[in-house]
C-alpha cells in the first residue's frame, strides 16, 4: 500500500472518516480483512474495488448498521456503532440496491426519507431535484425501474445540505443524461465544501469527480491516493487514465 | 394457443422450494384427522351418546355455522369429522393459496419471472406448473386423510369419500388462488383476494347450514358441497364433479386473464400517489403500510362476530318455558367461550404478518435504508413491535363487541362477559407475537408461524390424544381459560403477559445487537 500523506487536500483537518486495520468475517469468509479508509472533509473521495472486494460492507460498517470484528472505525470522531443515530443527522446515504416500500408514491418515499433525517420537505431543495432529476412524484414505488428507484434515494440524499454524501454505486441505473445532472450535483455539494464517499464503477466518473480514490481487493486496500499520484506510484504516464490505473492494481 | 415448454424443469423447482412447507403442512393435516378419527371411540362411548350429541350438534345454528351439519347422526364417521369437514378444509385450502401465490404472482414481482421468461421457458409454464403441483398435492392430502381415518378406526368406504371431498377442496381452492393472483399487481393484494374469496365461500355455506329455509346457499359455496357429499352415508358421486367443473372453470379463467396481461401487470391499474407525504416516522410508516389490511381485518372479525353473536342465542326458539332462558344463557355463553380460542389463533395471523412484513422489508434492505437516517434500531423494532401487539389487542376487542352486539340484538342475555373473554386472550396471541418477534430479531423468517402451527397442533391434537397436561399447557392457547364458560381467573393472563413482555424485550435486545443485511 502506498502511503501518500502528502496530499493537498485536507491533510491538515481531522478526517471525516477514518478506518485504521478494519476486519469483518461472515463465518469462514473474510470480508473485509485491515482495510483502511480516510476521507479528509470537503473532499470526494472515489472507493473503488470489484464486485466482492467489500465496498458495500466498508459503508454498511460506516453507517453503524454492521459491526467490526477487528480495527478501528471512525465517523465525525465517533464511533458509528454505537451513535449511529446522532452522526446520521450529517450524512444522507444512498444505497447499492436501491429498494422502496412498493405502495408508496415516490413523493411520499422522499418525504419520509426527509424527515426521518430531521429535515421539512417543504423548506428542502426537494422540488428543485425533482426538476432537475425529471422523477415523476405520483408513481407507486412498485412500478419504478431501478434507476428510478434511485432517483427517488438521490432526491431524497440532495435535497438538503449535508456534511457527508455515502453514495454506494449511485449511477449504476442512470442514463447518460441523468449521470450528467448527478455529476453537477455532486460538483455543487463539493463545492460548498461539503464531503462525498462514492463507490462506483464508473471509472470515468470518478475520475471526474474525486480528488482522492482508495482502491480495494478482497478486504484490502491495495491503492489510496489522488490520480496524479498513482501514476506515480505506478509509474505511469500522465496520460494514464484511471481505469489504466485500476486495472493495473490488480495485475 | 398454450405453449408449456419448460413446465416440467418448473415443476421441479417448485417442488423443491416446497419441500418443507408442503411435508409440515400435510403432516399438521394428517395428524389432526387422525386424532379426531381416533378419538372418537373414547369420547362417545355409546351409539346413544353419539346421536344424542349429533342431535344437539344440529340445533345450535352457532355450531352449524361453524361446523356445517351432521346430516346422519347415525354415523360414527360423520360425528367424528365434525370439524374436519368444513372448518379444517379450509385451513388446508390456505395451503393452495401459499402454494399458487409464491410461484406464479410472487415471482413476477420480484422479478424472477421476467428473468425465467427470457430463457426458453413459456408464458404459460409457471401457472401450469404450480396447478400440476397443487393438484398433486391436493390428490396427496386426499388419500393421506383417508388412511388416517381408516387408521384411526373409521369405516373404510366414508373415510374415501371424505378424502375425496378435502381433495376437491384442494382443486377449488387452486382455482381461486390461480384466479386471484391474476387480479393485482402486489402479492399481498393477491392474497388478500384469495382469502377474502375463500372466507366469503366459508361465510356462505354458514348461513345456509344455519339458517333454515336458505339452505340452498350451502349449494353455491364449494365448501358446502364437503358437507352435501354425504361421505358417510350414500354419498352423491356427483358432487365429485362439480369440484372438478369449478376448478377447472377457474383455472381456464385465470389463463385467460393471464394472457392477456403483460407480466408483471394486474388487472387493476396502479393509481398515481400523492406528490408529497404525511408519513414521518417509522410508527406512521408501519401503520400506512399495513393499514389496509387492518382495516380489512377489523371488518371480517366484527362481521363475523355479528354473525356469529346473533346466533349464539338461536337455541332460544327450542325451548319454552322459565328453565329454558338459563339453558340458553349457559349453551350461548359455552358456545361463545368455544368460539374465542379459534378467533384467537386466526387474530394471531395479523402480528406474525406485520412482523413478516418487517422482516421482508430487511432482506429487501429497506431496513438499513431507513436506518441510515436518524432512526435508532429500537424506535424501528418498537413501531413494529407497537404495530403487531396493538392491531391484535384492537381485533380482539373488535371481535368482543362484535360479538356481545350480536348477541345483544338477538336477544341474549349477560353478554357483557363476552368482551372481557375476548381481550383475555390477548396475552396469548402477544405471546405468539414475542416469538415471532424473536425471529425478527435473530433474522430468521417465517418463526412465527411455525410456533402458530406448533401452538394450534398441540391444542387440537393434544386434548384429543390425551397427551399429558403438561405438554399441552405448552401451548399459550391452552393456558387461557375458557371464560364465561368456567370461572375467571387472573394468574394464566398476567403469566401470559410477562411471558410475552420479557420475549418481546430479549427480541429489542437481540435486533439492537446484530448486523443490519
Amino acid at each position: 500500500m502506498s502511503d501518500l500523506s502528502t496530499d493537498a487536500c485536507g491533510a491538515t483537518r481531522d478526517p471525516v472518516i477514518d478506518v485504521h486495520g478494519l476486519v469483518k468475517t461472515f463465518g469462514h469468509v473474510h470480508a473485509l480483512d485491515g482495510l483502511e479508509l480516510s476521507v479528509s472533509p470537503g473532499e470526494v473521495h472515489g472507493f473503488l474495488g470489484p464486485n466482492g472486494a467489500g465496498k458495500s460492507t466498508t459503508l454498511r460498517v460506516l453507517l453503524g448498521l454492521m459491526r467490526s470484528d477487528a480495527g478501528s472505525v471512525r465517523l465525525f470522531g465517533s464511533d458509528p456503532w454505537r451513535e449511529a443515530p446522532t452522526l446520521h443527522r450529517r450524512l444522507a446515504y444512498v444505497p447499492g440496491d436501491v429498494s422502496l416500500w412498493p405502495n408508496l408514491s415516490g413523493g411520499e418515499t422522499v418525504d419520509l426519507l426527509l424527515r426521518m433525517r430531521g429535515i421539512e420537505p417543504a423548506g428542502s431543495r426537494k422540488a428543485e431535484l425533482v426538476e432537475r432529476f425529471k422523477l415523476d412524484l405520483t408513481t407507486k414505488a412498485r412500478a419504478y425501474s431501478r434507476g428510478n428507484r434511485q432517483k427517488v434515494a438521490l432526491v431524497a440524499a440532495l435535497s438538503s445540505d449535508t456534511d457527508l454524501l455515502v453514495l454506494d454505486e449511485p449511477t449504476s441505473g442512470l442514463d447518460p443524461l441523468m449521470e450528467q445532472v448527478f455529476r453537477e450535483c455532486i460538483a455543487e455539494h463539493r463545492a460548498r465544501g461539503a464531503t462525498a464517499l462514492l463507490s462506483s464503477h464508473i471509472l470515468s466518473e470518478v475520475e471526474r469527480l474525486a480528488d482522492r480514490v482508495t482502491i480495494i481487493r478482497d478486504g484490502r486496500t491495495v491503492e489510496t491516493g489522488s490520480v496524479a499520484s498513482l501514476r506515480l506510484t505506478q509509474h505511469a504516464t500522465a496520460d494514464t487514465s484511471l481505469e489504466e490505473l485500476f486495472l493495473e492494481a490488480y495485475r | 394457443m398454450m405453449s408449456l415448454t419448460g413446465t416440467a424443469l418448473l415443476l421441479r423447482q417448485d417442488l423443491r422450494r416446497d419441500r418443507i412447507i408442503v411435508p409440515a403442512w400435510l403432516a399438521v393435516l394428517v395428524l389432526m384427522t387422525y386424532a379426531s378419527a381416533s378419538a372418537t371411540g373414547t369420547l362417545f362411548r355409546s351409539v346413544q351418546e353419539r346421536e344424542t350429541i349429533a342431535a344437539s350438534l344440529n340445533e345450535q345454528p352457532g355450531l352449524l355455522a361453524l361446523y356445517g351439519p351432521i346430516l346422519n347422526p347415525h354415523s360414527a364417521g360423520e360425528l367424528a369429522m365434525s370439524k374436519l369437514t368444513v372448518l379444517y378444509a379450509l385451513l388446508s385450502a390456505i395451503l393452495y393459496v401459499v402454494l399458487v401465490r409464491r410461484h406464479t404472482r410472487v415471482e413476477e414481482e420480484t422479478g424472477r419471472a421476467e428473468l425465467a421468461a427470457g430463457t426458453v421457458i413459456a408464458r404459460d409454464a409457471p401457472m401450469a406448473a404450480v396447478a400440476v403441483e397443487a393438484c398433486a398435492v391436493a390428490a396427496a392430502l386426499g388419500l393421506l386423510v383417508c388412511l388416517a381415518n381408516i387408521a384411526g378406526g373409521l369405516p373404510v368406504a366414508g373415510s374415501v369419500w371424505f378424502g375425496v371431498s378435502w381433495a376437491g377442496t384442494g382443486l377449488v381452492a387452486t382455482g381461486v388462488a390461480a384466479v386471484a393472483c391474476q387480479v393485482s399487481a402486489s402479492a399481498r393484494t393477491c392474497g388478500s383476494i384469495a382469502a377474502a374469496l375463500l372466507a366469503g365461500a366459508f361465510a356462505v355455506r354458514a348461513v345456509g347450514d344455519a339458517i333454515d329455509g336458505l339452505g340452498w346457499l350451502s349449494w353455491l359455496s364449494p365448501l358446502g358441497w364437503n358437507t352435501q357429499l354425504r361421505a358417510w352415508s350414500d354419498p352423491r358421486w356427483w358432487v365429485v364433479g362439480l369440484y372438478v367443473a369449478l376448478a377447472a372453470g377457474l383455472l381456464a379463467l385465470a389463463q385467460m386473464m393471464r394472457s392477456r396481461r403483460d407480466i408483471g401487470a394486474g388487472l387493476i391499474s396502479a393509481r398515481p400517489g400523492p406528490t408529497a407525504g404525511r408519513i414521518s416516522s417509522p410508527e406512521g410508516l408501519t401503520f400506512r403500510l399495513h393499514r389496509t389490511s387492518l382495516a380489512l381485518w377489523t371488518a371480517g372479525v366484527a362481521l363475523t362476530g355479528l354473525l356469529f353473536g346473533a346466533m349464539a342465542p338461536g337455541f332460544d326458539g327450542l325451548l319454552s318455558g322459565a328453565g329454558g332462558r338459563e339453558l340458553v344463557d349457559r349453551l350461548g355463553g359455552t358456545f361463545i367461550a368455544a368460539l374465542l380460542p379459534v378467533a384467537a389463533i386466526v387474530t394471531t395471523c395479523f402480528p406474525i404478518a406485520v412482523i413478516s412484513s418487517a422482516h421482508q422489508d430487511e432482506v429487501a434492505g429497506r431496513t438499513g435504508f431507513a436506518l441510515s437516517t436518524t432512526t435508532s434500531r429500537g424506535r424501528w423494532f418498537a413501531a413494529t413491535a407497537a404495530l403487531a401487539w396493538g392491531g391484535a389487542a384492537w381485533l380482539l376487542l373488535v371481535t368482543g363487541i362484535a360479538l356481545w352486539a350480536g348477541y345483544a340484538s338477538a336477544g341474549g342475555v349477560d353478554a357483557k362477559a363476552v368482551v372481557p373473554a375476548a381481550l383475555g386472550w390477548v396475552p396469548a396471541v402477544w405471546l405468539v407475537g414475542g416469538l415471532a418477534l424473536v425471529g425478527f430479531g435473530l433474522r430468521i423468517g417465517a418463526v412465527g408461524w411455525v410456533f402458530l402451527v406448533l401452538f394450534l397442533a398441540t391444542t387440537l391434537v393434544g386434548e384429543l390424544l390425551e397427551l399429558p397436561t403438561w405438554m399441552v399447557n405448552l401451548s399459550p392457547y391452552s393456558a387461557v381459560p375458557a371464560y364465561p364458560a368456567s370461572a375467571w381467573t387472573w394468574t394464566p393472563d398476567l403469566v401470559l403477559t410477562a411471558l410475552a413482555l420479557s420475549i418481546a424485550g430479549g427480541a429489542w435486545w437481540l435486533f439492537g445487537r446484530r448486523d443490519i443485511s
